[in-house]
C-alpha cells in the first residue's frame, strides 16, 4: 500500500460503521454504507489533512480508495 | 479535537467588503413590479446585492445588484449574438456564483427562458448525473447549455444524449461579441424560467413559471411571509437549482433589494458549521434550511457555539422536508449560548409547482406542535389530540398566503373541516403555467377548477395547515425528493433481476425519518449469491440515488400489482409491514441437511 492509501484508510476508519476491512479497492460510497452527507464529511477531512481542494466533478468520478489516492497525489504535487 | 471553524488561506479572495444591508437613498419596494427585469432595474439603483463566500469561509465575490444588472445586460447581448429566438431555453448549471446569476438574469433581458440545472455532489455519482442532465435537457427541449469548466465533460456527454448541440463554458459565453440589437426583456404576460424539481430521473418534468407567478410569489414571501424590512440581511447555502434556493433566496431577495450572503451547497456539506459562523459575522437576520441542515450544523459546531452571535437572526425558516420538532428543539438548545431565539423558527409549506411558497406561520409566533393519536390517523384519517407513546407530533405550517385558497379534500372530493386528514389542493396566482410541453402530466395535477393537487396529505387546525405526509409514492430524504422508480429501475438492471422484481418505498422509523426500503423478488437459492445480490442492489441504489437503503429479499411473485399491471408500492409496503410479505433470508438459517430435504 502506498503512503497516501494508508493515510486515507486511517481517515476513513471513523466512518466505517459496519466493520468492513478498508483497503485500496474499497468502494467509498457503497462498501461502507455511508450516506452522501457523511461522505462529504470524510471529503472535508481529506481536504484538511492534505490541504487540498477536490472539485465536485473529480469527486463524481472517484469510487475507490485507490482512485482517491490518485486524486490526492495529483493535487498535492500541484500545490 | 480541532476547531470546526478552522480557516486556511484561500487563493482566490477579494479584499473588498460585503454589500451593505440597507439602501440609504432608495426606498424599499417589496416586489411591487410586474417583471423580474423591472425588479432588478429598481434594485440596481441602490447599493445592496449578492456576496459569495468560499468553501473555507472567505469572501470571494461581491456582486451589487447594479453590477449584476450591468453583467446581465451584457450577457443578454452575447446570448443573442448566437441567433437564439425569443422563448428559446438556455440550460445553465446553477453553481452558486456570479456567473450563474449573470446568465439567469441575462436571459430575462434577452427574452430567453433559463433552466437552472443541478451539479453533481456525490462521490462516484458521474453516471447518474449524466442521465439526469440528459433527461432535463430533453424535457426542456433546450439546444443551448452553459456550464463551468469543471463540469464540461459531464455536460457534454449528457447534452450529446439529449441532442443539445451548443455547449458553452461561462468563459466562452463571455468572450462572445455583444449583439447590437435592442434588448426586449420579458414582459408581464410572458414566461420567466423553468424549474426542475419534479419527476423522476428517467422522466423529469420542467415546471414552467411565468413572470406573473414569480412576482406574485415573491411579493407574498417578502410582504406576508417574512415581513421584510430594510434592516434584513439574508444568508443561504441552498442550491440555486432548487425552488427554495432560487426563489426564496435569490429572486425574492432581488425583488426586495435585500442583500444576501451565499455559501455554496457543496461547501455547506463539507463544513456545515461555517453557515452559523458566517451568519454570526454578517449579522444575518434571515436564513432557511430543511430540518436536517439545522441538525448537521448544531452537531458540527462543537464548543464554538459560545463564540457566535445569532441574536439578530429573526427568521430561521424550515422547508423542503417534514418539519421535525425534536430536531429544532435540539438546535435551539445547542445554540442558545449564541443568543439564538427559538421564536426565530418559521415553518412553512410550498413546492415548485406553486413557484415556491403556499403557507407561512406568523413570523413573530413561536412554533406550534400538534400531538395526535397514531392509530386514529392511520385507520380513520382523523387528527385526534393525544399524548404519550401512541401520539405523533406534527409542526403546524401556517395560513395560506394572501390571494391563495387551500382546500383539504376527502376521497370523494368533498372539502373537509378541522382535524380531518385529506389531500391538499391549492389555487394561487403563483401556480405554474404547466409542466413544459407535457399537457398530460399538467392535466393530471391541475384541475378544471384551477386547483393544483399538491400530492400532500394534511389537516386544518384553527385555520392553519398541518402536513402529515405524501399521498404520492415520493421518498423524502434530507430535503431531497427521491423517486422510487429511479431506484427500482437501477436495481432491475442487475442480473438476474427483471422489470417488476423491485419495489422501493420509505418506511418511517421511530424518529420520524424516512428509511428507504427496497424489496427484491429473489429466485436465487444459495446464501452466497443472495448476499452478493443484496450487496449489489445496495451499491446501485447508492450510486443512483445517493442514499443508504435496507434491501429485503422476498419470494418470487410476492409483490402486488394493480389491475392495470402497475406495481402497487402502497400495497407492497402495507403487506411488508404487516408481515404478509416475509423476508426470504430465513431460508439460509436452515442447516445443510434440512435444506437438502426441503429441495425434494
Amino acid at each position: 500500500m502506498t503512503d497516501t492509501v494508508t493515510q486515507l484508510c486511517t481517515l476513513l476508519e471513523p466512518f466505517n460503521g459496519n466493520g468492513t476491512v478498508i483497503s485500496a479497492t474499497t468502494d467509498i460510497s457503497t462498501d461502507l454504507n455511508i450516506d452522501s452527507v457523511t461522505v462529504m464529511d470524510f471529503v472535508m477531512e481529506v481536504e484538511d489533512h492534505f490541504d487540498i481542494e477536490i472539485p465536485l466533478n473529480v469527486l463524481s468520478e472517484t469510487r475507490t480508495v485507490a482512485d482517491l489516492a490518485k486524486v490526492v497525489e495529483a493535487r498535492t504535487r500541484k500545490g | 479535537m480541532k476547531s470546526a471553524l478552522k480557516r486556511t488561506t484561500d487563493t482566490d479572495t477579494t479584499s473588498g467588503s460585503v454589500t451593505p444591508t440597507s439602501n440609504r437613498s432608495l426606498a424599499q419596494n417589496l416586489a411591487g413590479f410586474s417583471t423580474l427585469v423591472e425588479g432588478l432595474d429598481y434594485a440596481a439603483r441602490g447599493v445592496t446585492g449578492f456576496n459569495f463566500f468560499s468553501a473555507r469561509g472567505q469572501l470571494q465575490h461581491v456582486l451589487p445588484y447594479a453590477e449584476l444588472r450591468r453583467q446581465a445586460i451584457s450577457t443578454a447581448r452575447k446570448l443573442l449574438s448566437l441567433g437564439l429566438k425569443r422563448g428559446e431555453r438556455v440550460a445553465v448549471v446553477a453553481e452558486t456564483g456570479p456567473e450563474f446569476m449573470a446568465v439567469f438574469f441575462g436571459c430575462q433581458y434577452a427574452g430567453l427562458i433559463p433552466c437552472p440545472m443541478p451539479y453533481t455532489m456525490y462521490i462516484g455519482g458521474k453516471d447518474s448525473y449524466i442521465d439526469r442532465v440528459a433527461g432535463m435537457l430533453a424535457a426542456a427541449k433546450a439546444q443551448t447549455v452553459v456550464t463551468g469548466e469543471d463540469l464540461l465533460g459531464h455536460i457534454t456527454e449528457g447534452a450529446a444524449r439529449a441532442g443539445a448541440r451548443r455547449i458553452l463554458t461561462h468563459a466562452e459565453l463571455q468572450a462572445l461579441p455583444e449583439a447590437a440589437t435592442k434588448l426586449e426583456p420579458f414582459r408581464a404576460h410572458e414566461d420567466a424560467y423553468i424549474q426542475y424539481s419534479s419527476g423522476s430521473t428517467s422522466n423529469p418534468k420542467g415546471v414552467l413559471i411565468s413572470q406573473a407567478a414569480i412576482l406574485s410569489n415573491t411579493r407574498g414571501i417578502l410582504q406576508d411571509g417574512m415581513r421584510i424590512t430594510p434592516e434584513d440581511r439574508a444568508f443561504s447555502w441552498l442550491p440555486l437549482y432548487h425552488d427554495m434556493g432560487l426563489v426564496g433566496f435569490c429572486l425574492s431577495a432581488a425583488m426586495g433589494q435585500v442583500s444576501v450572503d451565499f455559501l455554496a451547497t457543496s461547501s455547506f456539506a463539507r463544513r456545515p458549521a461555517l453557515w452559523l459562523k458566517l451568519m454570526s459575522d454578517n449579522k444575518s437576520t434571515i436564513t432557511y434550511s430543511p430540518s436536517f441542515g439545522y441538525d448537521l450544523a448544531a452537531r458540527r459546531i462543537n464548543g464554538d457555539a459560545v463564540t457566535l452571535d445569532l441574536s439578530r437572526l429573526r427568521i430561521a425558516g424550515i422547508g423542503g422536508d417534514m418539519v421535525r420538532a425534536d430536531v429544532l428543539e435540539g438546535f435551539a438548545a445547542h445554540m442558545s449560548v449564541a443568543g439564538f431565539r427559538p421564536q426565530a423558527f418559521l415553518p412553512s409549506y410550498g413546492m415548485a409547482e406553486t413557484t415556491l411558497a403556499i403557507s407561512f406561520v406568523d413570523p413573530d409566533a413561536p412554533i406550534r406542535v400538534d400531538s395526535i393519536d397514531r392509530l386514529a390517523l392511520k385507520l380513520e384519517g382523523r387528527a385526534v389530540p393525544a399524548q404519550g407513546s401512541n401520539a405523533r407530533s406534527f409542526v403546524v405550517c401556517g395560513r395560506p398566503m394572501a390571494g391563495s385558497t387551500v382546500e383539504i379534500r376527502g376521497e370523494r372530493g368533498e372539502t373537509l373541516g378541522a382535524r380531518a386528514v385529506g389531500r391538499i389542493f391549492v389555487r394561487t396566482p403563483s401556480v405554474m403555467s404547466g409542466y413544459y410541453h407535457n399537457h398530460e402530466a399538467t392535466a393530471a395535477v391541475v384541475g378544471q377548477d384551477g386547483f393544483l393537487d399538491t400530492g400532500d396529505m394534511g389537516y386544518w387546525l384553527d385555520g392553519e395547515i398541518v402536513i402529515t405526509g405524501r399521498a404520492k409514492d415520493l421518498i423524502l430524504h434530507n430535503g431531497r425528493n427521491i423517486w422510487p422508480q429511479d431506484i427500482e429501475w437501477a436495481a432491475e438492471q442487475i442480473e438476474p433481476l427483471r422489470s417488476g422484481d423491485v419495489a422501493a418505498f420509505a418506511v418511517e422509523n421511530d424518529e420520524g425519518d424516512d428509511e428507504v426500503t427496497v424489496l427484491v423478488q429473489c429466485r436465487l437459492q444459495d446464501e452466497a449469491s443472495i448476499e452478493s445480490l443484496r450487496h449489489e442492489v445496495s451499491a446501485v441504489v447508492h450510486r443512483s440515488a445517493g442514499v443508504e437503503c435496507k434491501v429485503v429479499m422476498v419470494p418470487p411473485k410476492s409483490l402486488p400489482f394493480t389491475s392495470s399491471g402497475k406495481l402497487s408500492r402502497a400495497a407492497a409496503k402495507q403487506k411488508f409491514l404487516s408481515g404478509e410479505i416475509a423476508e426470504l433470508s430465513v431460508l439460509p438459517l436452515i442447516d445443510g441437511a434440512s435444506r437438502f430435504e426441503a429441495a425434494f
